[in-house]
């Protein structure tokens, strides 16, 4: 410690900005981890605590997925002997017409029964809700919460206007509950409403979602779960309601993944910046290692002098990046949030982020190794310093052509390996293996590869400006160690760029290809905003009623809900598979066009999109045995199409199917095809014009829906764009590295330059050429490296993560753009470097050690 | 040749530190001049002042004629390069390039063409004695080749001025000798101004003039015993 105090502290402070610059990886890293990690888990958090809060004292919650179940499965749980109290729920977020309100949960309940479940503890003189007949009997009824109310200045008897299947109705305030357990729940916007007055509101017909009961005294309720499981098959799920937040989880993961591997990435390359100083630190610091040597210390000693540095860096990193990423949670928290909330319709308010202590001590950890890491060889190397050697002047250290040699020939070892494992990537996850072993390899040759692309640039150089260009390609062909860590960082960093520009741009052309062949109704008439929202829903008799509407030619009622196969949520869509087909000819992946669709119309078999297929591990022929209100329905594929209806996959029946084994004639979206000659936008008003009057409906074009789920691709792949920025920024940062301490290594050097006669515009433009050079060799060996990244990136994101198989296609237009950002970004950090080696006194340049 | 006149350098700092203190000194041209001192006298300090490397704080300084008080840094770069040519004690070569490569480099950054810089440097190379070590690096030359190799690069435009910064400070004995005799036989042969900064006085005996500095201000001015060079093993 002591030794760190009177040793390092004096050279850190000397060199503060090399330090802060050095550190960037790790704070990057840490704060990316630290950060969509807790944004996922405050969503998550929210979510629990609203389910939580909800729940009251319900011990076991039974669903049938999102498609609800018919009145009377009620009483048949009622009559399960140790159920204490079993009570319906209906559950849906709607929009508030009040100003700033946003949306409101509304929990439909039966008043009779519920408060053996949840306590309600409303404010006295409610005289309405004290008598549940009188709440029953006037269906506009509506508890809300004292902040609720407070906010909008509402007392019992106040309205609410809140949007409906019947249109925008308004609500009449019958009671206020206190603040407290149910009150917190989704952020405080928590209505209460008659179960039966919700069926209608909702559009629910005679169903429910959800029933909530508690059991007996006495009894367990493991066995009264296994009991009622038992009593109503396979189509339920009995599960405690903090189960709920399983399928919320699973949904999450996808960006619990994306915020790994961008904070794997920034450590990774972090570790490079941080290998790079210490390198340098070293070279620079032999004098002083000599002397301490010399004094006694110990080669052990030395090494803990760097160590103990490295552990310094990355707390002091780590620390920082923990602030940063708290920041990045208050800002991610709220989209993840909405992208939830709009992309799987799940409802969740997080106003505040959760902070999870381990997470923080493992971000720490993470940071502190990663330095200790990255510093272990230079420390080794300082440990080496011969005290004699040292104590000389004028002692530079090189790369040895030996050194060199045995960097190639493991290169191409490591290679051959790769190559091997992608021969037998059969096996999964020799996949990943292939992909660590191609960075390995392009690591070890990025010396031998920079030095390579630099001899290319020198007559380029060269011709740019005789003396300067010559000079600065010189610098990097002679010295190829001192560059080749920026070198490395800016490839790997632009090989990412390139990976997942490309990977994006697959996805949106596979994206637009889907959206031209299987989305080309004219309109789609929806009860919501919202297209993935499923709370809402038409009845079917309104399938002839707009079939009525003149220019209409054909209308095709869909149903999709999520139900559980094998414990994940996946996407149903239940439509007229023959007229389907007719409209929208998707050719399938996999399967005989003529027959798959002719046995999914009959019934006999489903369709299968390709995601959840390869995700799921379903191939052609093979039976699905999907879980009803009625039993277990068990259905071959006879079909494999591509469908992006679902990031987890989808399912795609004949809504007949739907209609007998759910019980369930309810539509989410009519698709509706316009006659020759007739408008949308006089369809759509007729529409509207027919409609409005007695129920919320949506009329959207083709080009809104294509505007929709354009715009949904957009926000996902938001995070994709956070990921590039990051990787540019890590860039940036090895280049801004690199240029400071390759420049203060060199101040001797450039001094001598001086000395001899160089001008001082002579040196500022060496070293911006030279920037310019280290810029160029990285996006070169980047952009190239880039291309076998994305071919990765395909194979494992597409198979592993989504599910999709997805056209090779190298993001020209991103390479191009990098272009004169990445060389924009090496001049501006010359910049600095520059201008202190010629404002600096030259006299202390040249007895620079 | 070199005019130096009320020349005074002071090093500002927590302790202000006076290195040279009123300095009149006066070099003509062709002359073979060394600065001695103990450490600390402001030999070095004075050869930076003349170099143009850094600025007096007072006082004037004129080389062949031209003050260098108020020239711009790049006026006092296009100086050096033209008039002025640096030994250093640790030779100062950049050690990835060859020797050619070292020598050349002030001629690359005059802008001369390849085939001139290369008949130059070889030129050179071969009047210090190392035409056979051309594509060495510093790091495959012993500590003597070293210093002629800066000495080559000293001379890249034969400069009428050479200032060496105890040149012999880093080698041995003989090797000193050596590199000492090269300097009087190159000042003999190009008719340079040489002015040489040593601490000891065997070196600046063998120079024609020797100035002798104490706690920054001349203490003695006097002719050396120039001749035969002759270190009578104690160099």
């Amino acid at each position: 410690m002591i030794l760190l105090r009177l040793i390092s502290w004096p050279y850190i402070r000397k060199h503060l900005l090399r330090w802060m610059l050095t550190l960037a990886g790790i704070v990057l890293g840490v704060a990316v981890f630290v950060g969509m990690h807790t944004a996922n888990q405050s969503v998550l958090y929210a979510f629990r605590q609203t389910v939580d809060r909800i729940a009251g004292a319900t011990q076991l919650q039974i669903s049938a997925g999102e498609t609800g179940f018919d009145e009377n499965v009620l009483d048949r749980v009622q009559a399960v002997p140790q159920v204490r109290v079993a009570v319906p729920v209906i559950e849906a977020v709607v929009s508030t017409a009040l100003a700033g309100q946003g949306n409101l949960l509304i929990l439909g309940v039966d008043m009779t029964g519920d408060r053996g479940l949840r306590d309600y503890d409303l404010e006295s003189g409610d005289a309405a809700v004290d008598d549940p007949l009188v709440f029953l009997a006037q269906p506009d009824s509506l508890i809300v919460t004292e902040s609720f109310a407070r906010e909008n200045r509402l007392a019992i008897g106040g309205k609410i206007p809140l949007s409906t299947m019947q249109g925008e109705k308004r609500f009449t305030v019958r009671g206020i509950m206190k603040s407290g357990g149910l009150t917190s729940a989704f952020g405080g916007n928590l209505a209460v409403m008659d179960v039966y007055a919700a069926q209608k509101v909702f559009g629910r017909g005679r169903k429910f979602d959800r029933i909530d009961l508690a059991v007996s005294d006495g009894a367990s309720v493991d066995t009264v779960a296994r009991r009622i499981k038992a009593l109503l098959g396979p189509g339920f799920q009995v599960q405690e309601p903090s189960a709920r937040g399983q399928q919320f989880e699973s949904i999450s993961r996808i960006y619990s993944l994306t915020a790994d591997i961008t904070s794997a990435f920034a450590l990774f390359i972090g570790m490079f910046i941080i290998y790079n100083t210490f390198q340098i630190a070293v070279t620079q610091r032999r004098a002083e290692i000599g002397i301490l040597r010399a004094l006694g210390a110990t080669r052990r000693q030395i090494r803990t002098i760097f160590l103990g540095e490295s552990v310094v860096a990355g707390l002091a990193g780590s620390l920082l990046g923990l602030a940063l990423g708290i920041g990045i949670a208050r800002v991610m928290t709220g989209y993840i949030g909405a992208l939830l909330g709009e992309v799987y319709g799940i409802a969740q308010r997080a106003d505040e982020i959760s902070t999870d202590p381990k997470l923080m001590l493992f971000a720490v950890v993470l940071g502190v190794i990663t330095s200790v890491v990255a510093a272990f060889i230079p420390a080794r190397a300082a440990a080496r310093v011969d005290p004699v050697q040292a104590l000389q002047k004028g002692k530079y250290q090189q790369l040895s052509a030996g050194e060199n040699r045995t960097r190639r020939v493991s290169a191409f070892i490591v290679a051959l390996l790769a190559v091997g494992c992608v021969l037998l990537r059969k096996y999964h996850a020799l996949v990943y293996v292939a992909d660590a072993l191609a960075v390995v390899a392009a690591l070890l040759l990025t010396p031998t590869l920079a030095l390579l692309v630099a001899r290319m640039l020198r007559p380029l150089l060269k011709l740019l400006s005789p003396v300067e260009g010559t000079l600065a390609a010189d610098s990097l062909l002679q010295a190829p160690r001192r560059t080749s860590g920026a070198v490395a960082a800016l490839m790997l960093s632009l090989a990412l760029v390139v990976a997942l520009g490309g990977l994006t741009r697959a996805s949106y052309d596979s994206i637009l290809t889907w959206l031209n062949v299987a989305l080309n109704p004219d309109l789609f008439v929806t009860p919501s905003e919202s297209l993935t929202a499923r709370d809402f829903r038409f009845p079917e008799a309104m399938v002839d009623q707009l079939r009525a509407i003149p220019g209409i030619a054909e209308v095709q009622g869909v149903r999709d809900a999520r139900i559980e196969i094998r414990g994940t949520p996946i996407m149903f869509v239940a439509a007229d598979v023959e007229s389907l087909v007719r409209r929208a000819n998707v050719p399938p992946v996999a399967g005989d066009a003529r027959t798959m669709y002719r046995e999914a119309a009959r019934g006999r078999a489903v369709l299968a999109s390709e995601n959840f297929a390869l995700l799921r591990g379903y191939k052609l022929g093979d039976m699905i045995d999907i879980p009803t209100p009625r039993g277990l329905l068990h259905l071959p594929i006879a079909g494999i199409v591509t469908d992006y209806s679902d990031q987890e996959g989808s399912i795609l029946m004949d809504r007949s199917v739907f209609k007998r084994y759910w019980n369930d004639d309810t539509v989410n979206i009519f698709r509706v095809y316009l006659t020759s000659g007739a408008t949308e936008a006089d369809v759509k008003r007729r529409i509207l014009e027919r409609f409005s009057a007695e129920r919320r409906l949506f009329v959207l074009t083709n080009r809104d829906v294509r505007r929709y789920i354009l715009r949904l691709t957009d926000q996902w792949f938001g995070i994709t764009y956070v990921q590039i920025a990051v990787a540019v920024l890590v860039a940036v940062l090895g280049i801004v590295n690199t240029l400071t301490v390759s420049i203060t290594d060199r101040r001797r050097e450039l001094g001598v330059l001086q000395a001899v006669g160089g001008l001082r515009n002579q040196i500022r433009r060496t070293i911006w050429l030279e920037a310019l050079t280290i810029g160029a060799v990285g996006l070169i060996l980047g952009l190239a490296f880039g291309a076998l990244q994305l071919y990765f990136s395909l194979v494992i994101v597409v198979e592993d993560i989504a599910g999709l198989r997805l056209g090779y296609e190298y993001p020209y237009q991103i390479s191009l753009a990098l272009l004169p950002v990445i060389l924009a970004v090496a001049f501006i950090s010359a910049i600095g470097p520059a201008e202190s080696v010629v404002r600096g006194s030259l006299v202390e340049a040249l007895e620079y050690e | 040749m070199i005019r130096l006149a009320h020349v005074s350098k002071i090093f500002q700092g927590k302790r202000q530190v006076t290195a040279l203190d009123g300095i009149d000194l006066e070099i003509g041209r062709g002359e073979m001049v060394s600065i001695i001192g103990p450490s600390g006298s402001g030999k070095s300090t004075l050869l930076n002042l003349i170099g143009g490397l850094d600025t007096a704080t007072s006082g004037e300084i004129a080389i062949d004629g031209q003050r260098l008080s108020g020239l711009s840094d790049d006026e006092l770069t296009r100086l050096r390069r033209d008039k002025i040519g640096f030994i250093f004690q640790f030779f100062n070569l950049l050690p990835t390039l060859s020797c050619m490569e070292n020598v050349s480099i002030p001629l690359h950054l005059r802008g001369w063409p390849k085939k001139k810089i290369d008949e130059r440097a070889r030129e050179l190379l071969d009047l210090v004695g190392l035409a056979h070590r051309m594509e060495h690096l510093p790091d495959e030359l012993s500590g003597g080749e070293r210093q002629r190799c800066a000495i080559a690069r000293a001379l890249s435009v034969y400069p009428p001025v050479l200032l060496a910064d105890e040149p012999t400070g880093n080698l041995d004995t003989h090797t000193g000798a050596d590199i000492l005799k090269l300097i009087r036989d190159l000042h003999q042969r190009l008719g340079s101004t040489v002015l040489i900064v040593t601490h000891d006085i065997h070196v600046a005996e063998n120079c024609a003039r020797l100035v002798a500095l104490c706690d920054g201000r001349i203490e003695e001015d006097r002719a050396g015993k120039l001749g035969p060079v002759s270190m009578g093993g104690k160099l």
